[in-house]
Parts: structure tokens; sequence; C-alpha cells
């Protein structure tokens, strides 16, 4: 396919998507090959705050546990929180998006000011009253994650779909007979797609760091996720005691982890968007 | 020396293009002169090179370019000029009116600022009026220059304006809010800035009405008197070229295939392509020319209309209003009657503006009429979807420019088979497809069927996009100028097209023109549109040859008459 042909050209990306498929597969395979009695704090085989050894390369926390193990299972809560709060934010917003270009007139006023009032916000606080109100879990941080990110993606696809609305095959595709069914179907969406394909991967990014923030603030559920290893370093004075095992690990992850989403963004970016391309 | 240097010479001038596909020859071997005061023009189609020549003059050409042969510019080869020296002769001596005005302005500056702005980076406000080529050039350098003070510039502005019959005033507005007509004339103003003695107008009248065409024209040639400015006119307009320049040269594929007195190129065409271009643009009034554009497949015999054909489409006191920002009512179509008949080809003709479009999208009930009516075959225009789709089954639309109206991403025989699948027609999808293409005469449509629009000729997308029509078998087309993003020959071929069609199948056509030549080539009768009301409507001899109203008598007076004699 062309698009791979050229996505293979850029650097950047292929290494961000080598280190996405490498993760997201260790993910997968985590709970067959990791020792699952090394997760709990009851059945924890070392001592608390070991820096790291021959046994415990990345030291362990404050009950015990391999930090090492911790980091490898986190990665699990933090893709799949990622992955699943952006594909409900990109439905969202593509819908949103799609429906007020096509549609225009009233249908596009209300949805747009909808659309803005999300968009002013400050998500943080809306997601921190969300997982207040709503029982503290996984899917709950999915939810407030998913409900502050969509805007974005709206108005993107929505001008997008503006632009190509006015195309004028278009009108002969109305001018057959063709109603906003096919319109959306033939016409719009396949066009539009692309980007929010690229659009889709930057969101990732935005959202593990935003499940990072919410849990390093205590409002995430009991999973073990990058984020709360940080809130509990952060609370049981790991920080004070100079246990930098404890911290690094996370930390790196995420920067490794929205770093490469990042640049398979960017490059899909390039590599989708023609306006893009000339620059270059 | 015995006689000065010709104000451009250019000597076996030839333009290489680098690409992927490999060397492209844009330009070959091309020689020409232009002395003060004389015009010549440049005719051709697109890709014949005609806007190379042009841009190798001023070396405005991409890195891709390798020019051989010699640009000589009042005896000074343009490749040996420093560039200091040819930042200088860029406007002061040479300067182009560039196409498209609507693109070549910055929307976001006020006109008075842009015409200003060669002024000032080549501070030649000061010199004689009555001496244009002193003021220029001088010192090589424009930095040179002693800057001349915000009242002096002001006064030139004023003067260039009032040049080019516009207000002063106008110097405070916006590009936005200025018609077609008064940004080309900016766009002149903007030439003449410097005192040039070499103007390149590179397809200035392109996107204009014929009106505004007939003023810009008048303003050239006007210029090119009183100032003895040297004019190199490029188009592909040769009736254009007959009424402006005493010489023209024709380009065919890079290479000059024809030049001399404008005259008798246009009475007595030599080259196969000369008379192509000078088909396309018949004389209104020719009879040769009636029910006869220039094609090269055979035309069916032509009677005329059948007055006793039942009317198929009808409009019926139909107006429509827009609302604009401030929230006033704009009345786009105001009361129009209007009837095609079976078998009839109606030529709408009016400038842009007019409201022909939004008559033609009510027409096709994408457009919903403020009041009156529409009928189709007796029976009013449905307001329901499902009976609006089976309504447009009937009344198919072309579109103008055939590149955009087909999605870049389906085949051609997706294209032509989403009529079909939209309306569930039943029986072999591939045979209907085929047999569109077949009527539109793609052969062998088989060889079309994978193709890209991108792979296509613009002719050849302009028939995809009939066929497309065709393949719902609808008695009525409505064709938005269908000829006029088109080349010169091909447009003579869709335009028999459409006269085939209307033998074969009985098909009546709608065709929206701003051309008059073409009503002459093709229509059974005429409408007049202006301000959005019908002023005349009637058979193509009677409106065309013996015109009633005003209107109708300013766009033939407009029409560019193939005489030079008086300049």
């Amino acid at each position: 396919m062309q698009v791979w042909q050229e996505f293979r050209g850029n650097t950047g990306g292929l290494v961000g998507a080598a280190f996405i498929v490498a993760l997201v597969v260790a993910s997968l395979v985590a709970p067959l090959v990791v020792d699952q009695a090394g997760l709990d704090v009851v059945t924890a085989t070392g001592s608390p705050l070991e820096p790291p050894s021959g046994r415990f390369w990345l030291g362990t926390d404050e009950s015990g546990r391999s930090i090492l193990l911790l980091t490898f299972w986190g990665a699990r809560v933090s893709l799949l929180v990622g992955f699943a709060a952006t594909l409900l934010s990109v439905l969202v917003g593509t819908l949103v998006g799609v429906v007020s270009a096509h549609f225009g007139g009233w249908v596009s006023a209300v949805l747009m000011r909808v659309t803005d009032f999300f968009l002013v916000l400050p998500a943080l606080v809306l997601a921190a009253v969300l997982m207040a109100v709503l029982p503290k879990s996984m899917w709950t941080l999915i939810l407030a994650i998913g409900a502050t990110s969509w805007p974005t993606t709206a108005r993107l696809v929505r001008a997008q779909t503006l632009a190509v609305e006015g195309r004028p095959y278009i009108e002969r595709s109305k001018a057959l007979g063709g109603g906003h069914a096919h319109v959306i179907g033939k016409h719009v969406l396949p066009s539009v797609l692309p980007l929010v394909f690229a659009n889709t991967t930057l969101v990732v990014g935005g959202s593990i760091i935003a499940e990072s923030t919410l849990a390093f603030l205590g409002m995430a559920g009991p999973e073990i996720s990058w984020g709360s290893m940080l809130d509990r370093a952060n609370s049981s004075g790991a920080v004070t005691a100079g246990a930098w095992w404890y911290l690094l690990p996370p930390g790196v992850m995420i920067v490794l982890v929205v770093l490469s989403f990042t640049l398979v963004g960017r490059a899909l970016e390039t590599v989708l968007n023609p306006r893009l391309k000339g620059d270059r | 020396m015995t006689s000065p240097p010709p104000l451009l010479e250019l000597r076996n001038l030839g333009v290489t293009y680098r690409s992927a596909a490999g060397d492209v020859h844009a330009v070959r071997g091309v020689d020409l002169t232009l002395d003060k005061g004389e015009t010549l023009g440049i005719a051709g189609e697109s890709g014949s090179g005609k806007s190379t020549v042009a841009a190798s003059v001023l070396r405005l050409l991409p890195k891709s370019a390798t020019v051989t042969g010699e640009v000589l510019l009042d005896g000074e080869n343009v490749a040996d000029m420093r560039w200091g020296r040819l930042r200088a002769v860029r406007w002061s001596e040479a300067a182009v009116v560039f196409q498209g005005a609507m693109h070549a302005l910055n929307p976001v500056q006020r006109i008075g600022r842009q015409i200003a702005e060669p002024i000032r980076l080549h501070g030649t406000v000061a010199g004689d009026a009555a001496d244009p080529s002193e003021a220029p050039g001088e010192s090589g350098a424009p930095a040179g220059h002693t800057a001349p003070s915000e009242a002096e510039v002001d006064a030139r502005v004023r003067e260039l304006l009032a040049q080019v019959d516009l207000p002063p005033s106008k110097a405070r507005s916006y590009p936005h809010e200025l018609s077609g007509g008064q940004k080309q004339r900016v766009m002149i103003a903007m030439a003449l800035a410097c005192r040039p003695r070499l103007l390149i107008a590179d397809e200035p009248t392109t996107a204009l009405d014929v009106v505004v065409q007939a003023q810009v024209l008048d303003l050239l040639g006007g210029l090119v008197a009183e100032q003895g400015i040297g004019l190199m006119f490029i188009t592909h307009d040769l009736s254009v070229l007959a009424s402006t320049c005493r010489r023209i040269a024709v380009m065919y594929r890079g290479e000059v295939v024809e030049s001399g007195a404008a005259k008798d190129v246009i009475a007595a065409p030599g080259h196969e392509h000369t008379k192509a271009l000078a088909g396309a643009f018949p004389t209104v009034g020719d009879p040769l020319s009636r029910y006869a554009p220039a094609t090269t497949a055979p035309l069916p015999e032509t009677t005329g209309p059948d007055p006793e054909a039942p009317v198929l489409l009808s409009a019926r006191d139909l107006r429509v209003h827009f609302r604009d920002r401030t929230g006033a009512t704009v009345p786009a179509v105001a009361g129009v009657d209007l009837d095609v008949r079976a078998g009839e080809i109606v030529a709408l003709v009016g400038q842009s503006g007019s409201g022909k479009t939004t008559l033609a999208r009510t027409l096709l009930g994408l457009q919903r009429p403020t009041s009156g009516s529409v009928r189709h075959d007796g029976e009013p225009l449905p307001t329901s979807t499902s009976a609006l789709r089976a309504y447009r089954r009937r009344v198919q639309l072309v579109l103008q420019d055939p590149s955009s109206a087909l999605n870049p991403r389906h085949t051609v025989y997706e294209s032509v088979a989403e009529g079909p699948r939209i309306h569930g027609l039943d029986g072999d999808e591939r045979e209907r497809v085929v047999a569109a293409l077949e009527a539109a005469e793609l052969r062998p449509a088989e060889d079309f069927l994978p193709r890209l629009p991108h792979e296509l000729s613009g002719g050849q997308r302009q028939r995809v996009v009939i066929a497309g029509a065709l393949a719902l078998e609808p008695d009525v087309l409505v064709a938005d100028e269908p000829v006029a993003s088109l080349d010169a020959s091909v447009r003579g071929e869709i335009l028999g097209l459409l006269l085939r069609l209307r033998a074969r199948l009985g098909l009546a056509a709608l065709v929206i023109t701003h051309d008059l030549g073409l009503a002459w080539n093709i229509a059974d009768r005429v409408a007049v549109m202006y301000r959005g009301e019908l002023v005349e409507v009637g058979d193509v001899e009677q409106v065309l040859l013996r015109p009633q109203h005003d209107y109708t008598r300013s766009l033939l007076d407009a029409l560019p008459a193939a005489t030079a004699d008086d300049r």
C-alpha cells in the first residue's frame, strides 16, 4: 500500500510504531508469563524499598513488590485506558463533526455550542468531578477522559467535512439522487477517516497522560498503572527516602509511550495530509 | 549599431523541466520579437508552453527548469543579469499581469498598499511621467534610490487608479470588496506602478465576463497606444487576440506553429491547431458554425426545434431569495418563466452573478424555491425525499469543472455506477455502465473502467460525468458551463456530443453559459438572464441577430470583434 511505502520512509514514525507494537504484545502476553503472586502486597517476597539488585533488577516498592514487575503490569492498564478513552473520544468526535458539518443550520449551531462548552471546560476538573460522582473504577476513568477529549476531534472532523462537502462531486452525487447516508458513507467518510486516524494516534498519547495525571492525583481505581505507581511512590515517602528506582521506571515509560504515539501520529499526518507533504 | 535593439527578443528559446517521469520539453526553439508600442499575442491551449515563455522573460521559472537560447531585453541577455540587476529590471522595465486576479492579490491588505508595494521597493515615483523610459533601473540596484515620500507614493497610487478608471477611494478597499473586473484593473495598475516598458499579460481576462472583458481589453489597448508600452498578451481565446493584438503567434506543444499579422492568422489559419482554436470561438451570425461546433466526428442533421413537442421542464414565476450577512433579502432568481421542450437545447446566457446557476439548481431540486413552481412533464416538483429521488432520474446535472466533479478516489466504473446504485436499477450494472460510457463516446469503454480521474484528460473526465448522468437514462440534462474549463480543441467535441445525444436519444438540454458563441453553436433557443430575470427569450437566430433588449445588445457588442484595423 502506498501509505505504508511513504510511512516507511519516516524513521521516527517507524521507531515509534515498533515500540508501540512491542509494548502491546508484551501487555497481551503478560498474564501468561508473569507470576501474579508477585503483584499482591500479601505474597510479595522482597523487603520494602530495596535498591536494584540481582534479584530485583529495578528494586522494590514500599510493600516489597518488584518494580520491574509492576511497571510491566502497569502498561496493561495505561494502554487499555489510553486506547478505550481514545476510541470513545474519536467515535463521539467524528459523529458530532460529520453530522454538524453535513446538516449545517441549527443542527450545526447546537452541536458546536455543546462542543465549545466542553472545549472551554477545564478537562482535569471535569474529570475529577466525574471520578468523584461516579464509582471509582478504570471504566469511570475512561469515561472521564473520553468526555473531555472529544471536542478537538469534533472540530477537526467538522473542518475537514466542510472542505469535502464543498467539492462539486458532492453536488453531483446529490443530483444523482444520493441521500444523506449515501453522501456521508460514500464520499465524506472515506476522505475524512485518514485524518481522523492520524489524529487518533495523537489522542492516545494525550489520554495516557491524562490517565497518569488522574491516577497520580489519587482519582483512579485500585488497578496498578504507571500513574498510581507514581502516586504511591509519592505518598509512601519513597521520594524523600531517595528511592529513585521507584519513580524513574513508570515516569520514563510514560514519556516513551507518549513520545512513540506522537511520532507515529505526526508521521501519519505527513503521509495522509497532502497539504503538509508539500512543505517537506 | 544602426537601429536600436527591439524591446524584447527571444532567440531559439528552449525550456526543459526535469520531472520524475523524465525531461519535459515545455518550450522548443521559440523566436519572437516585440518592439515599443507593439502588441504581440501568444495563443495556445493549456500545456502549449505559452505561460512558460512569459515566465522565462523575467526568469520567474521554477528551479527544475533549464533554459537554453537567449532572452534579450533591450539587447541585454536576461540570463546574464546579476541578481540585483534582475530585481531592478523586474517590474521597473517589464511587469506581469498575472492570471486569476482573485488569487494574485493579498486578501488582508488594502488595495492602495499593494499598488504602492513595487513603488516603495523600486523607489521610482519621481520620474517624469512624460518619459517612462528614463525613470527605472538607472543605477542597477533598487537600494540605491532615495525612498519616495508618503505623499508622493499616495499621489502616484491615485494617478495609477485613475489610469485604470477606478475612483481614488478604492485605495482604501480590501480585495474582497471589489468585483472581478475591478480586481483585474488593480492588477494592471500594479503592473504599471513602476512605468514598465514591457507588459506581459497572462490570461488577464479568462475569468471575466464578456462585458468586463471588453472593458479590460479597451484599457490595455489604450495604455499601449498612449504610453508606447510593448504588450505581450497570452490567452487561449483567439478572438480576444484578434481585437487587441497586431501580431499573433500560435503555440502548440512548445513550438510556435504559426505567426503573422492578426488579421491573416484569424482569417486564413494555416495550421490544424490554429483552425481548432479559431473554431472554438465561432462568430455569432456565421451560418457555417450554426449547429456545427468544431468537431472531428460527424454531426447529425439538425432541423431545428419541433415547436409541437411537449414541454418537459417548466418554471413559472420562479423566485429564489437568499439572505446576506446583514439579514437583507437578495433575490437571486426574480420571477422566471422558462420552458424546455422534449428534444430541445436551450441556452441560458448571462454574466456571473445573474442567477443562472441558482436557477439551474432550483430546476434540479437542489435548491428550494421561495415561491413559484417547477413542473416536470406536467407534474409539480415533489418535495418528499423519495419522490425527489425519483425525479432526479429524469433530470440530470453536468457540472462545469470535470476535474472536481469526480471523486478522486473513485474509478470511472464506480463514478458511473453511482447513480444506478443509488436508484437500485435492475439489470446488469456492468452492462449499464459500459453502455453509458459508449454513449458518451468513450471507446473502448472497457479500457476506461478501472482508471482514476487523474489519469484522464479534461475532455475524458467531462465525458465520464456525462456518462454518469446518462446511466440513469434521463430526459433532460442541465449542463452548467459544460465546456468553460476545457481546452479549445476539446470544447467542440463535447458540444458535438450533446448534439449527437439529442439526435440519438432525444435528450433535451438546458445549457448554462456565459459564451454566446456556444449558444450559436448548439442551442435551439436562448434565454438571456440579467439580475435574476429573463430579459429576452426566443430562437437563437432571433435573439442573437436581432436583439430586442439593451442588455442582450451590450452582451453582443462586448464580443471581441475580429478586426484589429483600428489599432
